[in-house]
């Protein structure tokens, strides 16, 4: 594997990629040392975004890759999942989360934002969405 | 790839191995449904020991399965959720809606089974 | 102006060192030991007047207080030290410059900031080093004090005390999973009787609890609810609709007991 091994890009376009994309969420994660409940919300986080590219934007890009805090002390992975769909019209509705409010676009936002420790979300209709989460390694 | 559905006494127990795609999920759902029906199950259990992660996706798949299995005279528990997924999905926020009776494994599932099943022939409320 | 400073080095450093000593402000060191630690010291901060980088001196300022919390040091004898110093240039620019006003004040401006900036970072660094001890200690305590005790076939107990924090309540959801795991634990009574302040944040924490262990098939009774955490809960709007509670842990127990269908008996001795 080439020296990126600590990066990696999945297209996203079936729910076959869903899969995949879980699969290198957790071996990363695995890698890292997270430990194993956290590695099962970094993958489950990416399992409902990505399902959310497949379902609303019919194909993405996720980017799942280690990251490290401004102030340095902190250690974690970083998931970027971008998409070229019909993008978000009520951005903070959405975040409310709750299958009534936006089905499970919502949902699956709201879930992975519950999982992770920081979330981040660029979205315009008609400009596609960039959404960004991370998780920092437990301090032991 | 076809998921065995096994029929013990009067239960059906469906263990799921590994991650299953969508088309997958749904097969399962539909042959679920039908062996119900079929073999005029009263119960079934859902084994998914095996799955390292339950997205929202898959607990409303499983909530779906209960709900469609009640309607057919079945109760359903679901048994085997790993500690790490269980944590997941209480932070996710699915025990909303999620109705599913859950035990810890194959046996405890069964007596759980057992007790609902007989709760409703006796007249209670479930 | 620093150059003052490197040029009279000996002098200072060597009225420094006597002052802090009579101030009683030097630790048992072997002179030599003195000497090395504070000329190290002394330069770190004349390099830091020369280039106006503070970089060294938070390096320092790291090192220090860390060996100073560790041996539970006062703050005086700490930042003492670096009191002096600033006053000893301080004095030393004035005597030297008494007969050039212009001169003088000129030197001050420039000097002051740094001095006392310097002076700030070692005192930020012996907080937050204070700080960070606290923090641990107060971790390592929580960890001691929340074991998960198994107090029966398919009975668990869970008595937390004091205080905790989102991240030990997430540990202690892991650690109580996994014995709900390896005991095949049917029912877990958590007690609160130990936590003094029930808030919003400890009852949504216990809440899914409750809900996680449910999905390990176990049901969960809270035990030792004060009458003013009561109230608070009753208060927060939560839905605790579904939480099984019991005044005490023996009562708690008692139910668990019957849920179990365990009988106590009295046998003859």
């Amino acid at each position: 594997m080439s020296e990126d091994e600590e990066m990696t890009k999945v297209n996203i376009a079936s729910s076959a990629d869903i899969i995949a994309a879980r699969g290198k969420g957790r071996e990363l994660a695995m890698k890292m040392g997270f430990n194993v409940v956290d590695q099962t919300k970094i993958t489950t986080a990416i399992s409902e975004l990505t399902r959310n590219i497949v379902t609303y934007a019919g194909k993405g890009e996720v980017t799942i890759e280690k990251a490290q805090s401004e102030t340095g002390d902190k250690n974690g992975i970083v998931v970027v999942c971008v998409d070229e769909g019909p993008g978000i019209k009520d951005i903070g509705l959405v975040l409310k989360g709750g299958v009534s409010t936006s089905g499970s676009l919502g949902l699956g936002i709201s879930g992975a934002k519950q999982l992770m420790d920081e979330f981040e979300i660029k979205s315009k209709p008609g400009e596609g969405t960039i959404i960004t989460i991370k998780k920092w390694l437990r301090r032991r | 790839m076809d998921i065995p559905i096994l029929k013990i006494e009067d239960f059906l127990v469906v263990t799921i191995q590994s991650e299953l795609s969508d088309d997958e999920i749904s097969k399962l759902q539909e042959d679920i449904l039908l062996r119900i029906k079929d073999v005029g199950a009263t119960g079934l259990i859902i084994d998914i020991t095996a799955l390292d992660i339950v997205d929202s996706f898959m607990g409303r798949t499983l909530s779906n399965v209960a709900a469609t299995a009640e309607l057919l005279g079945a109760k359903t528990v679901v048994v085997g959720i790993r500690p790490a997924v269980a944590v997941t999905l209480v932070e996710l926020g699915i025990r909303v809606k999620w109705n599913v009776n859950t035990a810890l494994n194959l046996e405890r599932g069964r007596k759980l089974l057992k007790q609902l099943i007989g709760a409703e022939q006796r007249g209670g409320v479930s | 102006m620093s150059a003052l400073f490197e040029d009279h080095a000996d002098q200072l450093k060597g009225q420094w060192i006597t002052e802090m000593r009579e101030s009683g402000l030097l630790e048992q060191m072997s002179d030599v030991e003195t000497e090395a630690r504070y000329t190290a010291l002394y330069n770190t901060v004349v390099s830091t007047f020369r280039t106006g980088e503070f970089e060294d001196v938070e390096k320092y300022a790291k090192i220090i207080t860390e060996e100073a919390v560790m041996h539970d040091m006062s703050v005086e004898r700490i930042i003492g030290g670096i009191l002096k110093l600033r006053d000893i240039y301080e004095r030393f620019i004035f005597s030297k410059y008494r007969d050039d006003e212009e001169k003088l004040y000129q030197l001050l401006d420039s000097y002051e900031p740094i001095a006392n900036n310097i002076l700030t970072i070692v005192t930020m660094a012996f907080v937050e080093e204070r700080e960070r001890v606290i923090h641990e200690q107060q971790r390592a305590m929580m960890s001691l004090s929340t074991p998960v005790l198994q107090i029966r076939e398919e009975i668990l107990v869970l008595p937390l005390i004091g205080t905790v924090d989102s991240e030990r309540a997430e540990q202690i959801l892991e650690e109580l999973l996994d014995r709900i795991v390896e005991v095949e634990a049917s029912v877990v009574i958590i007690d609160l009787t130990g936590v003094p302040i029930i808030d919003s944040l400890v009852a949504n924490h216990m809440i899914k609890t409750v809900h996680a262990a449910k999905m390990l098939g176990a049901d969960t009774i809270i035990t030792g609810i004060s009458p003013a955490n009561a109230q608070t809960l009753a208060g927060l709007g939560i839905d605790i609709s579904m939480l099984i509670t019991k005044n005490n842990l023996r009562a708690g127990l008692w139910h668990a007991d019957k849920m179990l269908g365990f009988k106590v008996r009295i046998e003859d001795r």
